[in-house]
């Protein structure tokens, strides 16, 4: 809504009078500045909440507990120094980096193709618009088992339908040299939608009187893409990927009811890894560390790209 | 506008669109599919694109008459319940703590309203186990675990970041000169806000508590570390209930697709609010 609508909503909403009974004049400073604090109070009391498991969660990984051991004691960064020396730990923190890389690779350029697709208007595109949103609403284990149950490699769907057309079948999820590339697959079916729909927004906001001018001025289709249009939804592309970016390196949704990391550990991904030192060895202060380390490689890499954000938003302002 | 334009080739949009069209809605139509279909129709191969629909899978995972192939009666109607009560009121805490908590940081102009509209951003970024896992124990021992209250609460991490970003922006294209008015008529913040400003903003708030909403109910992690057997959310109810080696694909496709419709359905009524919500915070 526009300003303008705004005042003309609520210019016909605006009490003209203030009843009777209640305090006239301007509020006080003071007291307006009471009830500011007020306001905030529950949602600062919610951030408290947030912060004291946050910070007891580092303090675990500090100790050596185990779900068994009622007083762990302090150990200091003796399990970390254990992850940095573990291989399995290190081969998960690759295979995450790895992860996140391709996801990047494979949807950024597909999101942003598909969103110049969707911008035409035609009935095509009217009717992608309208299904583009239906991934985005289906929780990501069903999507996850979805997939799992079409890509079951001799009796699944999609190695059939592969054959109908000569291509040999594909063991997936099953086979450890397959079984990353496969979530991907479907993380990008599942979120695809997701990065379409925020850079189809930003081509929507291009005022069309801005690409008018420059194809009068003699620039081609490829140009006024390049020179325009890019540069126009660069934001919208930089906060895809700061969504996709963190999104990717938790992934848990899609790995765990699927794979449930294997096989063997082709798809043990942090989230994922944390998630069973915890729950499946009862190892709480090491899966604790793992997921720390996890938390700093996503607040780096994301507050670095809302950095990023900031600057295309001010470059385009 | 781009470079398929200069081919002009029609053909070539259309199968684009095709192709889009196939990838995002076939495994969806699979899945209605296979949740139709009775049991050898299932296991049978080559998959069968033409069969006799029967409703057995869906009276299973709603009524539990299925026989053999399914998990405990009703259960699953349970999952759903629970699923609605920790959604609905997530969004409903999200919104009564976090529409003033938004309105108070862009109005009141002390210290960085942007730092600490980051921060609560910064949470949608954290690994959940980050919090969860400690949580937990805490949870344990405050006698919240496998609680409704415990769940609710846990969930802001997720409806509060979304609740307040959303709304914020919304707030920043209210014109502060309709707000002095008011103001200069003896409201006070908190009167201003719930009289004039959210009129204004209905639209923004609807976006945010939509999204919100699909994505506490989609969410995994929460109940399957916060829940035991009586708060569990319908996506740990179909985790458990498949089992690992599961081959009761149908009974599987019935529950997704039960467990997907909440979302379906706001997909068709408010397609609109949710791609402004989507898409809100991202223009000036």
């Amino acid at each position: 809504m526009s300003p303008q609508q705004a005042v003309e909503r609520t210019g016909q909403r605006a009490p003209a009078e203030p009843r009777k009974g209640f305090r006239r004049g301007p509020a006080t400073r003071a007291s307006t500045k009471r009830t500011y604090v007020l306001m905030l109070m529950p949602a600062l009391l919610l951030v408290i909440g947030i912060m004291i498991p946050f910070l007891n969660g580092i303090w675990t990984s500090l100790t050596n507990k185990k779900s068994y051991i009622n007083d762990p004691s302090f150990v200091g960064l003796e399990n970390y120094i254990e992850l940095f020396t573990d291989e399995s730990f290190l081969r998960a923190l690759g295979r995450t980096i790895l992860y996140v890389v391709v996801v990047l690779a494979v949807q950024l350029p597909l999101a942003i193709l598909a969103a110049i697709l969707l911008a035409r208007s035609s009935v095509g595109s009217w009717m992608a618009r309208r299904v583009l949103v239906l991934p985005l609403l289906i929780p990501p284990i069903v999507a996850g088992l979805m997939w799992k149950t079409m890509l079951q490699p001799s009796a699944g769907v999609i190695n059939y339908l592969l054959g109908l057309v000569g291509i040999p079948p594909q063991p997936w999820l099953t086979d450890i040299s397959t079984s990353l590339g496969s979530v991907i697959l479907i993380d990008t079916w599942a979120f695809l939608p997701f990065s379409t729909l925020i850079i189809l927004a930003g081509l929507q906001s291009l005022p069309n009187e801005i690409k008018e001018a420059s194809q009068v001025d003699g620039a081609g289709p490829w140009n006024v893409f390049r020179h325009i249009s890019l540069p126009w939804i660069a934001p919208y592309v930089v906060l895809v990927a700061i969504f996709r970016v963190a999104d990717s390196f938790k992934q848990f949704d899609l790995v765990w009811p699927v794979t449930r990391g294997g096989p063997i550990d082709s798809t043990r991904l942090l989230h994922v890894m944390g998630y069973e030192e915890v729950f499946r060895f009862s190892s709480t202060a090491r899966g604790m560390a793992v997921i720390f380390v996890l938390w700093i490689l996503v607040y780096t890499v994301s507050s670095y790209l809302l950095k990023v954000w900031r600057r295309t938003i001010n470059a385009v302002g | 506008m781009n470079i398929w334009t200069k081919a002009g080739s029609k053909v070539g949009f259309t199968t684009a669109y095709v192709a889009i069209m196939t990838f995002l809605l076939f495994p969806i139509v699979w899945m209605v599919m296979m949740a139709l279909k009775g049991y050898d129709d299932v296991i049978a191969y080559p998959p069968k694109f033409a069969f006799s629909p029967t409703t057995e899978n869906f009276r299973s995972v709603l009524f539990g008459d299925g026989g053999s192939m399914s998990s405990g009666a009703g259960e699953f109607m349970g999952y759903l319940g629970n699923s609605l009560i920790v959604s609905l009121g997530a969004v409903a805490l999200s919104l009564v703590v976090g529409v003033p908590a938004a309105y108070a940081l862009i109005r009141n102009r002390i210290g960085k309203e942007d730092t600490v509209a980051f921060t609560f951003l910064s949470f949608r970024f954290a690994p959940e186990l980050m919090v969860i896992i400690p949580l937990y124990g805490i949870f344990q021992s405050m006698g919240l675990y496998d609680s409704y209250l415990g769940l609710i609460l846990s969930h802001q991490l997720i409806t509060i970041p979304l609740i307040i970003w959303i709304v914020r922006t919304f707030l920043q294209d209210v014109p502060v000169e309709i707000e002095e008015a008011a103001q200069i008529d003896g409201c006070g913040p908190l009167r201003t806000l719930v009289r004039i400003v959210l009129p204004v903003i209905r639209p923004g708030v609807a976006s945010a508590a939509i999204l919100a909403f699909i994505f506490s109910w989609n969410n995994l992690l929460m109940g399957l570390v916060l829940s035991g057997g009586t708060t569990q959310p319908v996506t740990v109810g179909i985790l458990q209930a498949i089992g690992f080696d599961q081959v009761r694909w149908g009974w599987m496709a019935a529950a997704a697709v039960v467990s997907a419709l909440p979302g379906m359905l706001v997909a068709l009524y408010m397609q609109k609010h949710l791609v402004k919500g989507l898409t809100m915070g991202v223009g000036k």
